[in-house]
């Protein structure tokens, strides 16, 4: 992601417009200039690098541009690490201890440095020159890391990768976002969810399968007062919403004004032709095996239900529930199918305390009879769905038993 | 059985559930469709809590995680009149609210009363590593038996006393907003911005301290700290306190020649601006046309290379090698006084303190090395430190008598600031203060910009300073020609 000074974006009335570079034989060039800078600038410091990157930036006014690729390429794909041989808090103190007891000036300088490198090469039992001194004294100073690796992206894969940027910096100033997933098979959701939490963020979900689901997405305190405080929350959630099949986005954004001529309300939209490319590695396609297994033998079963994937969302108080498998007869009837396999106790009270309070009564739960559910704390008895018992594996022909067929 | 209402902390809010009898707490809460509960603003914690317990609900409180602290002082001065009156005030108001107290007036002691009478752990929220450094030094003294650390800087405690800068507390207000039953807000008049309120609004603190010099903001948003924080509840002013120990103390002005390249290099780069000025018709030396310049330089290759052409004349001015034979100068003549160098950016302080090997704190500087560093200067194992701007906002570096400002901006704020760093210390000390600049550059305009003028009134927080600085005008002003 980019800071905000290097953010570039315009308005058409109230929306928001980012910067979007098309993939040109120009910036192409461009990317490919910088990413070969940094590739030679490996094993250097890093305040070579930047000396190098200034030169480049040169006296062009698209500087702004070439400052946000440089940028990405340092945070993202670029590893620095500390180079000295003895930590650089020590030798500072042992430096200027030493220089305190003469009167400080370039002479007295050279001295001291050449009294301490001896010193460490005694100590370090290997030669330890005056320059490496100088050298070490400040190795701890992030300019002075060096550039240990260079996870080199290709031209067009460093442009994609500053237009997401960009319309992640959009969303630094969003209070919220409201996301319209149209009907999906498959889904996706699980990812956009799992991230979703993992930045602290709340959804606030309505809709169904057939007709798709408006998600509206902020934080805990949105509740009293619409800030920019989940913006970034938001702007990290984009790569995962990216993820998604079918979407359209709406933020709603709280601009810095910066002039009388900004709005004090602005937009920023986005749909699933954006044409952006995500950088998080995609969900697994199956949670596990035994679902994977199941999607196949349904494929090779002869009945009208069809089989959909991660195509519902059920809202739960504080979270929200994602079903494996959504079942569709052409008269219109529908079941939800979760399959419950092996895992941990405590995932299985969560699960079981999730469906007692979905309230849906059209959930069927496939439950392996190797799990211990007693032990689990959990009684199926009193659990508002069908049940169906499996040992290795989850049969076609048992699920549609249980829906009558 | 129905379950008593419960109130939970959630990521800077309470959720209190089963919603209890009676109607005081509907006031404060919002239905959360999302969850299915009612949910609260932290901040309204003690209000809603002192509701329900005026009503007779019992209520189950996880929502809080503070704990009583013991803490003995090992540090105990006599206070002064004004900071028990202080004391007494806030603690009138029930704990809650904000003491207007000049810089130098010992508001890290009346803290630390506070604290002794609240007895509950404490986040101390800072504006600057600085502060936060002389916060954690002076607490560490107070009550060495006390769990003291730091959030920012390089650490991250979790600790019962817990000293925080505005960003990183900030930016962990959802994770600290139930830990503390105090929280002191330094300078608090930086609290009320966008990205740091919510330190006040996602806590829920029943007591809160705020201190400053400068209450009011330009904003006007200085009327938010009622709600975050409290009401002014103690203000007084420097002359009421006038009579303070204060050094006194002499301004040097020195004027350093750029050398023959310097010069033509300069004047070079100066002419190039200046053409490319005046073909826009753009006039420096006003925030208007400083911004005309900036998007014109944006927008053209002669007006990005007049730009670049500034900045390195600037670098020239400010930089100079000549400097730093005056500097080399300096500390011979005053060698083994305790003496602060300052430089106005980070790349000066480490070129000074590369080639004269000298300490140098800067804002990257971790704040356990800016301690130890410091301390080392209090003993005088480092008679000299080298320091950028990072050192200006109410700092007590002890027994200073020597600075040496290199370069600064044209803040007349901070120039004074730095004065008070060694006028504040030592009885009947004679301070000295070199200011070297280069001759006849646009940074001697900041110079003479930074020299506060009679007409203008300084800061109020620097009443105390006034008749000092009136008589350092007529100060001695020296003409330096390096020998070399």
């Amino acid at each position: 992601m980019l800071p905000a000074d290097l953010l570039i974006q315009r308005y058409q009335g109230e929306e928001v417009i980012p910067k979007r570079l098309p993939c040109s034989a120009d910036n192409l060039a461009i990317a490919a200039e910088l990413i070969a800078l940094f590739r030679a600038a490996t094993g250097g410091t890093r305040a070579d690098l930047q000396a190098q990157l200034q030169v480049l930036e040169g006296e062009e006014t698209d500087y702004r541009m070439k400052r946000g690729l440089a940028h990405l390429l340092e945070s993202a794909f670029s590893t620095f690490e500390m180079r000295s041989l003895i930590d650089p808090v020590m030798l500072r103190q042992r430096v200027f201890a030493l220089s305190a007891q003469s009167v400080p000036g370039p002479q007295s300088s050279a001295t001291t440095v050449a009294a301490v490198a001896e010193t460490l090469s005694r100590e370090l039992e290997q030669d330890v020159s005056p320059e490496q001194i100088r050298a070490w004294l400040y190795a701890d100073l992030p300019e002075q890391q060096l550039l240990t690796s260079f996870d080199e992206p290709t031209p067009a894969a460093l442009i994609e990768r500053y237009n997401l940027s960009q319309a992640q910096g959009v969303l630094y100033r969003a209070s919220h976002v409201v996301i319209t997933a149209h009907r999906n098979d498959p889904g996706e959701y699980k990812l956009l969810f799992r991230y979703g939490k993992l930045f602290g963020l709340m959804a606030y979900i309505e809709g169904d399968a057939d007709h798709g689901f408006t998600l509206t997405i902020d934080g805990p305190t949105s509740l009293f007062t619409p800030s920019t405080r989940y913006g970034l929350a938001l702007a990290k959630l984009l790569p995962a919403l990216l993820h998604v099949t079918r979407w359209s986005l709406t933020a709603t954004l709280v601009p810095r004004r910066l002039s009388p001529y900004t709005p004090s309300v602005a937009r920023f939209r986005l749909d699933a032709d954006c044409g952006l490319v995500t950088h998080y590695p995609p969900g697994k396609v199956h949670d596990s095996m035994l679902e994977q297994a199941f999607a196949e033998r349904w494929s090779h079963t002869n009945t009208p239900w069809r089989l959909e994937r991660e195509v519902d969302l059920i809202p739960i108080p504080g979270s929200v529930m994602v079903p494996d498998f959504r079942l569709v007869h052409p008269d219109g009837r529908s079941f939800l199918l979760e399959i419950v396999g092996y895992w941990r106790p405590e995932y299985l009270r969560k699960k079981f305390a999730q469906v007692r309070r979905a309230g849906r009564h059209d959930l069927i739960l496939a439950i392996s009879e190797r799990l211990n559910l007693e032990r689990a704390g959990v009684k199926t008895a009193d659990l508002p769905a069908r049940v169906v018992w499996f040992k290795d594996r989850v049969l076609p022909k048992a699920v549609l038993e249980v829906l009558g067929e | 059985m129905a379950r008593s209402p419960t109130l939970s902390f959630d990521r800077g809010t309470l959720i209190l559930h089963p919603p209890p009898p009676g109607k005081a707490w509907i006031d404060y809460a919002v239905w959360d469709d999302r969850v299915e509960r009612f949910r609260i603003p932290a901040l309204y914690y003690r209000r809603l809590v002192e509701a329900l317990t005026a009503e007779g609900t019992t209520l189950v409180d996880s929502a809080r995680e503070f704990s009583p602290l013991t803490l003995v002082p090992a540090l105990e001065m006599t206070p002064y009149p004004h900071q028990r009156e202080a004391l007494a005030a806030w603690i009138a108001a029930g704990r809650m609210g904000v003491v207007v107290l000049p810089t130098g007036a010992g508001k890290t002691y009346l803290a630390q009363l506070a604290m002794q009478a609240t007895r509950r752990s404490t986040l101390i929220v800072v504006p600057t590593l600085d502060l936060m450094h002389q916060w954690y030094a002076h607490l560490l003294a107070a009550f060495p038996d006390a769990p003291v650390g730091l959030l920012g800087g390089g650490s991250h405690d979790n600790t019962a006393v817990l000293v925080a800068t505005y960003d990183s507390a900030a930016i962990y207000a959802e994770a600290l907003g139930n830990k503390y039953a105090l929280v002191v807000f330094d300078e608090c008049h930086h609290l009320p911005s966008e990205f740091t309120r919510v330190i006040a609004e996602y806590s829920l603190a029943p007591y809160r301290l705020g201190l400053t010099a400068t209450l009011e903001r330009s904003d006007g948003k200085h009327t938010d700290l009622q709600a975050l924080i409290g009401p002014e509840v103690y203000r007084t002013s420097a002359a009421a306190l006038s009579g303070t120990v204060l050094a006194a103390h002499r301004i040097v002005h020195l004027t350093v020649k750029l050398s023959q390249s310097e010069r033509q290099r300069y004047d070079a780069l100066i002419d190039t601006r200046n053409r490319f000025l005046q073909d826009h018709g753009i006039r420096l030396g006003s925030l208007t046309g400083w911004q005309a310049f900036v998007k014109a330089s944006a927008r053209s290759r002669a007006g990005r290379s007049a730009m670049l052409a500034h900045r390195e004349a600037r670098a020239i001015a400010f930089g100079t090698a000549g400097k730093l034979r005056v500097l080399a100068d300096l500390l011979a003549q005053h060698a083994g006084a305790r003496t602060l160098v300052f430089t106005d950016d980070n790349a000066m302080v480490y070129r000074v303190s590369r080639e004269f090997l000298l300490p140098a704190i800067t804002h990257k500087t971790a704040v356990k090395e800016r301690h130890d560093i410091l301390q080392r200067f209090r003993t005088g194992e480092y008679p000299v430190i080298v320091t950028s701007r990072v050192l200006n906002e109410g700092v007590d570096v002890p027994e200073a008598s020597v600075a040496v400002v290199l370069s600064g901006t044209g803040s007349q704020r901070e120039y004074v600031q730095r004065l008070g760093r060694i006028l504040r210390r030592g009885e009947g000390k004679l301070a000295v203060l070199y200011e070297v600049i280069a001759e006849a550059t646009s940074e001697e305009q900041l110079s003479r910009r930074r020299r506060p003028s009679t007409a203008v009134k300084p800061y109020r927080q620097l009443d105390l300073l006034e008749s000092e600085l009136l008589a350092a005008e007529g100060g001695e002003e020296t003409c330096y020609q390096p020998t070399c």
